[in-house]
């Protein structure tokens, strides 16, 4: 399965742009880009009251299981997930087969407004993952410059009582 | 295949324990979370789980550490709902896998269990287009407290009979003995990789 590619400063800035763009337009409270696997790639606008990491990994299982289930009702998939709330609203976008785009808004903005905005920063962020993508075909990572630590114990366990 | 950022110092890799329902895959992660110590950072133990404790979707669990000087390494732990009616879940979960720690319940009638949830890994990763020969992965055999205990060598007859023989570990979960052994083997096994995967690029 071709996974994300790896990323320098260029494409992370050119993403990181794409979203600042998203929440000042919006006033969307966060916006996330998130590989489909789980990982965060990156985040933008207030974290405080988000635990980013776990975010990013139950809004790739639910956006997964959600596509799963397009499939079995003979859709190709969903492009677009809305998720109204009380305080918050959540809109997933498919950016493309790895990658997923989640904005987290106040549930007073219009998610229509938000949805518009969000398009145009899919099709920015997709554009720089196509770059990337293109610039290292080849997965591969540069450890050159990585000095790696003792591998063998790595997680330890606290001694017991 | 692991994501780094090079603009943020960071790598991300998914490890995904992976064997048959109720063999103890969700409390490896609950033991790594309550004794784990000397990481940077722990997140929150994540679970999906039916009322009966059976995992719905999947447990997760963040960990960071400093595997490589310079880089944030960030493991995220998942588990995979055993029971055989969740395979569509568990393909979900395999997404994105850099590797994994297949839990094997050691009680004698649990074998046949093992075998097929062992052949469903294989499927599966099939179906998601990965070469299974690619992924690292080890062995745990757990509940070896049990009296209808397996012994070991059979064990390895039925799970570790491929061509390249993976390592092996016997654990007590419950007790956390042998839970973290199989761990720092599938990092040691996952970052010897990727630092293989970068070799021609040195040369």
């Amino acid at each position: 399965m071709p996974g994300l590619p790896p990323l320098i400063e260029e494409d992370v800035q050119m993403l990181d742009t794409a979203l600042d763009d998203l929440l000042r337009r919006t006033d969307a409270a966060t916006a996330l880009i998130i590989d489909k696997g789980g990982p965060l790639i990156c985040q933008r606008g207030a974290l405080e009251n988000f635990d980013a990491t776990t975010i990013a990994a139950l809004a790739a299982g639910s956006f997964c299981a959600t596509q799963a289930i397009a499939e079995r009702i003979g859709e190709t998939g969903f492009s677009n997930i809305y998720q109204q709330g009380r305080r918050h609203s959540l809109l997933f976008c498919d950016i493309d087969d790895n990658v997923l785009l989640v904005v987290i808004f106040k549930a007073d903005i219009s998610a229509g407004a938000i949805k518009y905005y969000a398009a145009a920063a899919v099709r920015q962020v997709s554009q720089q993952l196509g770059k990337a993508r293109q610039r290292s075909p080849k997965e591969s990572m540069d450890l050159v410059s990585m000095n790696v630590v003792d591998v063998s114990n790595i997680f330890t366990q606290k001694p017991r009582p | 295949m692991a994501i780094i950022n090079q603009a943020t110092k960071e790598l991300q890799v998914k490890i995904v324990y992976y064997g048959p329902g109720k063999g103890g895959k969700t409390t490896n992660l609950e033991q790594i979370h309550t004794h784990v110590q000397n990481v940077q950072e722990k997140g929150k133990l994540v679970s999906l789980a039916t009322s009966s404790d059976r995992t719905l979707f999947f447990d997760f669990l963040p960990i960071e550490t400093m595997a490589i000087k310079g880089f944030k390494t960030k493991f995220q732990l998942y588990t995979v709902p055993g029971q055989v009616i969740y395979n569509t879940t568990r393909q979900l979960v395999l997404r994105g896998v850099d590797g994994i720690v297949f839990v094997a319940d050691s009680q004698y009638d649990k074998m046949a269990e093992n075998v097929e949830s062992f052949q469903n890994l294989q499927d599966n990763l099939k179906a998601l287009k990965f070469d299974f020969a690619d992924i690292p992965y080890v062995l745990q055999f757990n509940k070896r407290d049990l009296p209808d205990a397996a012994p070991v060598e059979y064990m390895e007859f039925l799970l570790n009979n491929r061509a390249v023989r993976v390592p092996s570990f016997t654990s007590i979960a419950s007790q956390c003995e042998g839970v973290f052994e199989p761990l720092n083997m599938i990092t040691r096994l996952l970052l010897n990789k990727f630092i293989n995967q970068s070799g021609p690029k040195k040369a």
